[in-house]
């Protein structure tokens, strides 16, 4: 059973479910948990390459690491300043640093389960199930598709341009100038991509209109709800826990 | 099967029609060739014939059209692609699904085949196209011809009874040119279907036209019939009207053997002319312009060894994917290579003075809002902007914005604008692509005027009769590699198919009058 054969749907509700409630909590061990956990689920059910997770992941610990930082720095003034913890030479309130851990492992786990989604899930099939689990138009989703073709398409045009204009010898103007340079012929390419692809859906007898039958079927099947059931049972064992040993909070607006 | 009555059809924003009173008829299992020059509205037509226009036109139509006996004036999209499909020109933009199969089962899934059933229809339809070894491959990973025949799958898929194709091979190279056009063969022959082409090269659609309508630049049809009779008769005005002749007509016309009926095929003329005489030797200066010594690039180009001699026309070719546009772009210093060496005279400072680049598209180069301006961007002063526009034949055009040029007058215009300051080097990106046969003719004709007065050319191309006509050297890639470097004459003795090219006529020609083949008078 992989996390790649999850539908798509379930996977995103629970996601979703799961971040809302991590929102609402406010302790540093609960997220740290969650986040080992998540990750270690990632790599134990999910199919892809390896290396990439942590191409992805690296930005966010820094992100993560940062926000650590800046709370601590810029953190209100404690109400038990006596209380301090000695951090690389320095002496800052404990209070303040559980507030910043707090808030920084949040973040991780939020990250890593939005990279559990983005590693294990085929963006058509996403699509495919958000159109018939959760009745997203189909003129919305087809639209979604063409324009995920699209950005590669973007990307070597603006490197052809880049480089035609570098021949044209431009490279003196200010750069908002030479941004405008880049616009139009970027956009007038876009708009005529558009809608030569518009064109040939319709002439392949698109309406967007919800009539319509699937080459792939998408269905909610039973063992797709292990899935939320799992990650919420392992959740609500850490938040027990938590309460158990008495570092439970709910989230009050602390920053 | 289509019945077309009076159309007549106006843009919003242009003065004239782009199509006056056109009526046309075409029946059953016939296979019909639009021919026109690129903005003589045959695109329009198409759009006509889908149903697309009038409910999305900005103006005015006039006129009937229907297809399989019902008006398509008011008709659903969804009914309409039940009786018409289209295949476009441009292989990148028609489709909207990530592999193969996909796509084909996107246009069944539109007319709500019962999902049991679209497998097998997706599979049918990708095998009578060759391309059922690719079902789950990304569109991305497949090649231009394939993408074209994944194209005419997706329709071939919905069965409809009339398939539009709309300039489908002009993005293509000769090699899957012939293919796609052998393919479409094949399936006439094996299926009821109504075939009509629009196209303005009729080269590669000879063997399958029953018949033609030829349209001229004012949007009126001006000869609806066989095609035999058409050329006969039309010959002479075909090139003003931007409608490629073929290539033994032209030649026949060359050598002044040009008396109807005039030929179609080498064989036809091959039996008219006597045997042509050797094939012309051009000679490259002495003094190398550029030179390379085993340069790579990426894991594109390998151990290129290459020079550029002065005053050379070099003409850069091979298939798709080869490394043609890679090695241009590092020989005019766009790319620097991995490794190797670049042995030339220009200053550094100076380098994009003396070299210039001119784009596949020419959009990309445009830099200002007006043609002038374009022009004079480097700061040329005015006699010499004055001067360009006029060689290149954009004077009366100045004030206009680059962008509502015709395809032909941007191209030049790009080509105007890499010779501002009279570059000794010019490369080109497959300068006459997509262009109509005059405008190709004048953007060649402007090359070679300024290939006699000394200034270096390498062009990409795929067309060997260009090669025939203008090159004094060829360089042919072949898998990142220079599988071929030197005189055309010795290129056309080598295995031509491993390049994927395709001999030029004349040489064809001389071929059949030395290899003794026997010629039906």
């Amino acid at each position: 059973m992989y996390l790649n054969n999850v539908n798509p749907s379930v996977k995103a509700l629970t996601i979703l479910a799961l971040v809302l409630i991590l929102a609402l909590l406010f302790d540093p061990v609960t997220p740290v948990l969650f986040t080992m956990f998540t990750v270690l689920i990632t790599f134990l059910f999910g199919r892809f390459r390896k290396k990439y997770y942590l191409f992805y992941f690296l930005p966010f610990t820094i992100f993560a690491f940062g926000m650590f930082w800046t709370t601590i720095a810029f953190a209100d003034p404690p109400q038990n300043p006596a209380e301090t913890i000695v951090l690389l030479g320095w002496e800052v309130p404990e209070e303040n640093v559980l507030v910043a851990l707090s808030l920084s492992f949040r973040v991780m786990a939020f990250a890593t389960l939005s990279l559990l989604f983005m590693f294990t899930t085929n963006m058509v099939e996403f699509l495919l199930s958000l159109m018939q689990q959760l009745r997203l138009p189909p003129k919305l989703a087809y639209g979604i598709m063409a324009g995920y073709r699209f950005l590669p398409m973007l990307k070597t045009e603006f490197d052809q341009i880049r480089a035609a204009h570098r021949v044209r010898g431009v490279g003196t103007e200010s750069k908002w100038k030479r941004s405008r340079r880049f616009a139009v012929p970027l956009l007038a390419g876009a708009i005529r991509k558009a809608e030569r692809t518009a064109l040939a859906m319709e002439s392949k007898g698109f309406t967007g209109s919800r009539e319509r039958t699937f080459y792939r079927n998408l269905k909610v099947r039973g063992k797709d709800w292990l899935f939320p059931a799992g990650m919420g049972a392992v959740l609500l064992f850490f938040i027990i826990f938590s309460v158990r040993f008495g570092y439970f909070s709910w989230y009050q607006g602390q920053l | 099967m289509i019945d077309v009555k009076n159309l007549t059809l106006e843009y919003e924003e242009m003065e004239n029609p782009v199509l006056r009173n056109v009526s046309f008829t075409i029946d059953e299992k016939e296979s019909v060739l639009l021919l026109g020059a690129s903005g003589s509205g045959k695109s329009t037509l198409s759009r006509c014939l889908t149903g697309l226009y009038p409910r999305e036109l900005d103006g005015s139509m006039e006129g009937e059209v229907r297809v399989a006996g019902k008006k398509v004036d008011g008709a659903s999209p969804g009914a309409i692609s039940r009786h018409v499909g289209i295949v476009f020109q441009d292989p990148e933009t028609q489709f909207c699904m990530l592999t193969a199969e996909d796509e084909v089962a996107f246009g069944l899934e539109n007319l709500g085949t019962a999902p049991e059933l679209m497998e097998g229809k997706v599979d049918t339809a990708l095998e009578e196209v060759g391309l059922l070894p690719k079902k789950g491959r990304t569109i991305t990973s497949l090649s231009g011809g394939e993408k074209q025949k994944l194209a005419l799958a997706c329709i071939l898929a919905m069965r409809p009874p009339v398939i539009i194709l709309d300039e489908p091979t002009a993005n293509l190279d000769p090699v899957a040119t012939d293919d796609f056009v052998a393919l479409l063969e094949r399936l006439k022959l094996e299926k009821d279907v109504t075939l009509f082409v629009i196209e303005h090269d009729l080269d590669p659609w000879l063997s399958i036209t029953d018949r033609v309508l030829m349209l001229d630049r004012e949007g009126q049809l001006f000869y609806d019939g066989p095609l035999r009779e058409g050329i006969d008769r039309y010959a002479p005005i075909l090139h003003e009207e931007g409608i490629a002749v073929p290539q033994t007509v032209k030649l026949a016309v060359e050598e002044g053997a040009a008396t109807p009926p005039l030929p179609l095929t080498a064989r036809e003329l091959a039996g008219r002319l006597p045997v042509l005489p050797e094939v012309r030797e051009k000679e490259d200066g002495e003094r190398a312009l550029l030179q390379t010594e085993k340069v790579n690039f990426k894991s594109i180009l390998h151990a290129i060894d290459i020079t550029l001699p002065e005053g050379s026309f070099t003409a850069v070719t091979g298939p798709n994917g080869s490394g043609k546009t890679t090695l241009c772009r590092v020989l005019a210093g766009i790319e620097s290579p991995t490794s190797g060496r670049m042995l030339h005279s220009f200053p550094k400072k100076e380098w994009f003075k003396r070299v210039g680049y001119v784009f596949q598209n020419p959009e990309h180069q445009f830099l200002t809002d007006s043609v002038w301006a374009e022009v004079a961007y480097s700061g040329a002063d005015e006699e010499r902007v004055r001067h360009l526009l006029e060689w290149c034949g954009l004077w009366e055009r100045r004030n206009l914005h680059p962008f509502t040029l015709s395809q032909g007058e941007k191209r030049r215009l790009s080509v105007a604008t890499m010779l501002v300051e009279d570059q000794d080097l010019l490369f080109l990106d497959e300068p006459t692509f997509g262009q109509d046969a005059r405008s190709t003719r004048r953007v060649m004709d402007l090359l070679d005027e300024k290939h006699r007065s000394g200034t270096t050319i390498v062009m990409i191309t795929h067309d060997m009769e260009l090669v025939e006509q203008y090159a004094t050297r060829v360089v042919a890639m072949k898998d990142g590699e220079i599988g071929f470097d030197g005189r055309a004459d010795e290129l056309w003795k080598r295995d031509l198919d491993a390049f994927q090219l395709k001999r030029p006529l004349k040489v064809r020609l001389k071929e059949m009058q030395e290899g003794g083949v026997r010629v039906p008078q």
